[in-house]
């Protein structure tokens, strides 16, 4: 009895000291980022590496504003490119995925099969077009055509998931919005978006993600000035230009540049995680 | 097809003018064919010509050219010949996958499309596996599996530039942690030189995906087992299966389509690999790292000549495997089941 009592406290002990393990290398490297933004210029620079800041400072951040003129801009650009995508995405999406849920019309299986297909091909294969295209119109190096590109590739897997959504929302609701002299317009607005509430935050979280995080078409569209470089762009060239001069304020950028995002997620977290499974399940 | 249709509204029924679901379709029909299927299809026709984006006068149709010059290309496929798969793989063959990725990761005949595949060998079955195992674990944490899953989910939050200019520094060779780590516990005293040395930096890209991605399967696998129903569970524990093997013969095959859904995922970013590359190596050293996508990516962009026809190419060249390879999965796992 006793002996089994034991077994049973060393298995569980083994079951936490392991994911103690896994988990403190999941953060880790963060927080050493964090720990190491805050130590003055000689402790960063000494022989022996120090993992607790011996002294803290906050000279890092100053010099960083001083002297990283672009940081500011990437920043704005990421948040208006971002939301812009959210909100644009959002609308076109669940308007279609709405119409794609509850209307029977001449082709509108086509159009869903259109939208299914294109979440199959990989989004570098429009890389090039997509260059052309907005060099054609002028609207390289501006946030409006980044958006505009951001919200084509994330609308397929929008609609997708507004659709599952969309289709399970009673029909009686409709229905009697329909006898109360709704529009369908008036009943997407007042049904359809209260309804799908959840599903609409969810998907905004992984669209918001996606455009936060992007990487190659903002470094292809976007990288001919600082007004029009988003944070991926932007930290990966001042990692480039300050890695030979000062690490503390790199450290300091690149903690400011993940920060937000982790508070955001770790405030959101059903949300975020509804919203990333759902992105991943399309298949 | 049937259930969706329940209560689908036809246009008899009543929509007019605006208020019909044409129009409600318009604005997404409208960014999605300019700014998605226009460039896509562009890059597909783009690349049957000569096309250099700074001489648009100099473009003309050539045919199957470029994809030509792709398996010409030693930047793409290496040393000719050398590793070329023949014939079926069979039994031993599959037995011996672990030593063939061990050989590609010492003995690569190079270019970018071996350096990708390689990639992908080191990166799929630890990114299969090491998050399986994590999640059984935080399913058991009872009280504590919140804390353990959001801590371990935080990094795939971050951009793969940031976390890629952050490993940066872990695999510095003097102040990283990679290296202060290896000093303090095997009491070496130099350390390893990491992403400079080319027989290691592909390897030490491979780690860092993997930890940035263990989350996301994680919780991927932690949804497939809640789809598991507990009486499964509880009747296998009553005729006896305990711990492994109640996990191998009820859990694993329930798992399925989970393990099938993580190994695609991680398969298809896995060929699609660049910022990584992008930023922390060029692709170096030597061209030790070069990825399809980031070849691609130069050959449009940074080698001074924008040969978009030839770029285009190696775009859908890429496509057109990463869709083989998925319908062979596809094809793999259902064949097993009848």
């Amino acid at each position: 009895m006793t002996r089994d009592k034991l077994k049973r406290w060393s298995d569980r002990g083994l079951l936490y000291g392991a994911l103690t393990l896994v988990s403190l290398a999941s953060v880790l490297p963060f927080v050493w980022i964090i720990l190491s933004s805050v130590k003055p210029h000689a402790e960063l620079y000494s022989k022996t590496l120090t993992f607790l800041p011996q002294q803290y400072t906050l000279e890092n951040y100053t010099k960083m504003f001083e002297r990283m003129v672009g940081f500011g801009y990437y920043y704005r650009n990421s948040i208006i490119v971002s939301f812009g995508t959210v909100i644009l995405t959002l609308f076109a999406g669940s308007l279609a995925a709405y119409a794609l849920s509850r209307f029977r019309f001449k082709g509108d299986n086509a159009i869903f099969l259109l939208f299914l297909g294109t979440i199959m091909v990989p989004g570098e294969v429009g890389l090039i077009g997509q260059y052309e295209l907005l060099s054609a119109y002028k609207l390289l190096n501006t946030l409006t055509g980044l958006t505009l590109s951001y919200t084509a590739f994330n609308l397929a897997l929008t609609i997708f998931i507004m659709r599952g959504v969309f289709s399970s929302v009673p029909q009686e609701m409709l229905d009697a919005a329909r006898v109360d002299g709704c529009s369908w317009w008036e009943s997407f607005w007042q049904i359809m978006v209260p309804m799908g509430a959840s599903g609409l935050a969810a998907a905004g979280t992984l669209v918001f993600l996606n455009a936060w995080n992007e990487f190659i078409f903002a470094l292809t569209m976007n990288n001919w000035t600082d007004e029009a470089r988003t944070l991926t762009v932007g930290i990966q060239l001042l990692q480039g230009q300050w890695q030979h001069w000062d690490y503390g304020v790199l450290f300091s950028s690149v903690m400011l540049s993940f920060l937000p995002v982790i508070v955001l997620f770790l405030l959101l977290q059903k949300t975020f995680m509804r919203g990333l499974t759902a992105g991943a399940v399309k298949g | 097809m049937s259930a969706l249709d329940e209560g689908r509204i036809h246009g008899r029924l009543g929509w007019k003018g605006l208020d019909s679901p044409y129009v409600f379709l318009l604005p997404a029909v409208l960014l999605f064919g300019m700014f998605a299927v226009y460039p896509i299809v562009r890059s597909l026709f783009l690349s049957f010509f000569h096309y250099e984006f700074l001489r648009p006068d100099e473009m003309h149709w050539i045919g199957l050219a470029n994809y030509r010059e792709i398996l010409a290309d030693e930047r793409i496929t290496g040393w000719p010949g050398i590793v070329r798969p023949q014939g079926q793989l069979s039994i031993w063959q599959i037995a011996l996958y672990p030593l063939l990725v061990f050989w590609l990761t010492i003995n690569s005949p190079g270019g970018a499309f071996w350096n990708t595949i390689r990639f992908t060998l080191m990166y799929v079955p630890l990114a299969v596996v090491l998050p399986l195992i994590l999640a059984v674990f935080v399913d058991r944490a009872g009280r504590l599996s919140t804390l353990f899953r959001t801590l371990n989910f935080i990094p795939i939050v971050v951009s793969v530039a940031v976390i890629s200019i952050i490993w940066m520094w872990v695999y510095h060779p003097e102040y990283g942690i990679a290296n202060t780590l290896l000093r303090k516990i095997l009491g070496a005293d130099a350390g390893l030189t990491w992403l400079s040395d080319p027989k290691l930096a592909m390897p030490a890209i491979v780690i860092m995906c993997l930890w940035h991605g263990l989350g996301f399967n994680m919780l991927l696998y932690l949804v497939g087992l809640q789809r598991i129903p507990t009486e499964v569970v509880e009747a296998a524990r009553v005729d006896g299966a305990t711990g492994l093997k109640a996990f191998a013969s009820i859990t694993l095959p329930l798992l399925k389509p989970t393990v099938l859904l993580v190994g695609l995922l991680a398969g298809i970013g896995a060929l699609k690999v660049f910022g990584q590359m992008f930023i922390m190596t060029q692709g170096g050293p030597g061209d030790s790292t070069l990825s399809v996508v980031l070849y691609l990516y130069n050959v449009a962009f940074s080698y001074g000549k924008f040969r978009f026809g030839y770029a285009s190419a190696i775009a859908w060249a890429l496509a057109a495997f990463i869709f083989l390879v998925t319908l062979v999965a596809f094809r793999l796992t259902r064949g097993r089941d009848q």
